[in-house]
């Protein structure tokens, strides 16, 4: 049809305006790559950084691409601060808040969307107003709970604040709310139980969303930091960026060293990205796109 | 499963003919089984908000009428936190910062995320992936994030350079306090808008195609088909956008605690950064329960709105 069309037009003598919407096309995905460029250099320098030596940091020029790969730098970060145990305990507290967050707000999500009780419009109410309730806001008597809890210092007291939020809730409210509830009700006529019910019909379908509240719930305790500053203060506790923090105010450590942990640390989300991101951009809506 | 045949008539396959009056009252204890469930599931969700979140609020409100240091008991003072403050020179420029913070942000970053959705949105190939390495932004460990830009900052940063060759002196942004605001601005729509790019884009392709196939019939333009047709239909996204991204920046604490510690001066200071270094650094307990309530305020009127459009939302939204 485009051939029929191009034969038809007078335009057909100007071979170079034949090949415009080729050529639009190559141009926009060029401005879009510097465009995405642009977004990633940041982590790019951050990366090529973690293998310069110290002082090329704050040279005139950047230098992309290191003269000398300093891959020693790994070993040597690791070894000046108990940056292993950070991250372990990063990676503790991070995998039970993820847990927490996934298993509560499908039950709570599936309560909402599928039971009828009474109160159920004011119960989510109640549960999307805690949005403003963030840990910023309620730092202070937060803490005096923990207090209270004789919780200080303790997994439970890293993990507690952090283990449902209302975020998810709605989330997964959202998505059960559009699976057709003959599939329960069919379950319910051939004797399933409602546990049953959740794990075999509504889970299954609804993964893509959890995929995406698993990946932001994880990010989102592995990036926290005024909540552990706040509840830890003994080394054997710290997440990694309570150490990080403290590694770049120690003085003489060199900020080569510090992009090496950030690096570290961006690992494992990209990587958890990269696992789910299948379902996670169906959970974003985004599978329609080319 | 087998147990519950007993219990419920319809299992056993015998639906043949009105269900008898007994089967009327097993169904009506069932369905009453069925909303406990419900109750159930919902439950332990509540129960944890009472605790950490309505509990709390309550506690800082209330403490925000006291003077409390943790060593001694709470001692009631009226309304004398709030007065403090009013007359406090530093959280009066601590308010202003956080509100020039959240209304710099939300619109740089709703520009910018719509601006980004539409362009991965114009079909060309490969764009989803330039669409997944922009997301990457918004998966970068904060601190990481934090620590990168206060050196690509830095007078000799990749900044500077970057901006060198366009005519621009060596610019000092985290020193001075005219640009160190508008940097942690620049840093927070790196950060963010990406995340609503994606959230625009799901917008974006659920549009009906059929308006602008009229549109392009009847001869309009790119730029006249986005101000008739896109704009309008993604009003409720833009406001959703506005509203999620002014309660993000709500409550930032790490960029200024990092990047600037609030400086210079009190250029960069937050109501989040004030209320730990009251609470924590100060021991002002009562104090920074009477920001925290400032800051609930302001949380509460973006709340408010956002409620209202989630009760609307038909699109699964994060």
């Amino acid at each position: 049809m485009a051939s029929l069309d191009t034969a038809a037009s007078p335009r057909n003598a100007n071979s170079l305006l034949r090949y415009l919407p080729n050529v639009r096309r190559a141009a926009g995905l060029v401005l879009l790559g510097i465009l995405a460029f642009a977004f990633i250099v940041p982590i790019l320098w951050m990366t090529v950084m973690s293998f310069q030596a110290g002082e090329k940091m704050f040279q005139l020029r950047t230098e992309w691409i290191p003269t000398v790969w300093h891959l020693e730098n790994y070993p040597n970060a690791l070894s000046r601060a108990a940056f292993v145990q950070y991250f372990v305990n990063s990676g503790i507290v991070s995998l039970i808040v993820m847990i927490g967050n996934v298993v509560f707000c499908t039950l709570a999500g599936y309560g909402l969307a599928k039971f009828h009780f009474r109160g159920s419009g004011l119960v989510l109410l109640l549960i999307l107003s805690t949005l403003m309730l963030p840990l910023e806001v309620t730092l202070v008597p937060t803490f005096l709970v923990i207090h209270k809890f004789e919780w200080m210092n303790t997994y439970q007291g890293l993990v507690a604040p952090l283990l449902i939020d209302a975020f998810g809730v709605f989330l997964m409210r959202q998505s059960i709310m559009s699976i057709p509830s003959d599939y329960i009700e069919a379950a319910r006529i051939d004797g399933a139980g409602e546990l049953r019910i959740l794990l075999q019909i509504i889970v299954p379908q609804c993964l893509p969303a959890l995929s995406v509240l698993a990946i932001f719930s994880f990010r989102d305790s592995w990036d926290q930091f005024l909540w552990p500053l706040t509840v830890v203060s003994i080394d054997k506790l710290r997440t990694y960026p309570l150490g990080l923090v403290q590694f770049g105010e120690d003085y003489g450590n060199p900020p080569t060293e510090q992009m090496v942990i950030a690096v570290l640390a961006t690992l494992p989300v990209f990587l958890l990205f990269a696992i789910l991101q299948r379902s996670v951009n169906r959970g974003f809506g985004l599978s329609g796109l080319k | 499963m087998a147990d519950l045949t007993s219990i419920n008539p319809y299992a056993s396959g015998n639906l043949s003919g009105p269900p008898p009056a007994v089967s009327r009252f097993w169904q009506m204890h069932h369905r009453q089984r069925i909303r406990l469930w419900g109750i159930a599931f919902v439950l332990p969700t509540l129960l944890f908000f009472a605790v950490f979140k309505y509990g709390p609020m309550m506690w800082a409100i209330e403490l925000s009428f006291n003077s409390y240091d943790m060593v001694s008991a709470p001692r009631f003072i009226g309304l004398d936190n709030y007065r403090e403050l009013a007359a406090d020179p530093i959280f009066r420029e601590t308010l202003l910062n956080t509100f020039v913070y959240i209304a710099g942000s939300t619109i740089l970053t709703t520009i910018v995320g719509l601006s980004l959705a539409l362009a991965i949105n114009t079909g060309i190939p490969g764009a989803r992936y330039c669409m997944t390495a922009m997301f990457l932004t918004n998966l970068m460990p904060i601190i990481a994030v934090c620590l990168v830009w206060r050196f690509l900052l830095h007078p000799y940063g990749l900044v500077n350079q970057i901006l060198q060759p366009l005519g621009v002196g060596r610019i000092d942004w985290l020193t001075n306090s005219w640009t160190a605001l508008p940097a942690i601005i620049m840093v927070t729509v790196w950060r963010f808008a990406p995340y609503f790019m994606v959230v625009f884009l799901a917008a974006l392709l659920a549009l009906p195609e059929d308006y602008y196939e009229a549109a392009e019939l009847d001869g309009a333009g790119a730029f006249r088909r986005f101000i008739h047709i896109t704009l309008p239909l993604l009003m409720p996204t833009i406001f959703f956008v506005v509203v999620v991204s002014a309660l993000l920046c709500a409550r930032i604490f790490l960029m200024p605690y990092l990047i600037t510690g609030g400086g210079p001066g009190n250029a960069t200071r937050v109501l989040s950064m004030l209320i730990y270094e009251t609470g924590f650094s100060y021991l002002k307990m009562g104090q920074a329960a009477a920001i925290s309530v400032v800051l609930f305020a302001i949380m509460l009127v973006f709340t408010a709105f956002q409620i209202r459009l989630f009760a609307r939302s038909e699109q699964v939204y994060m």
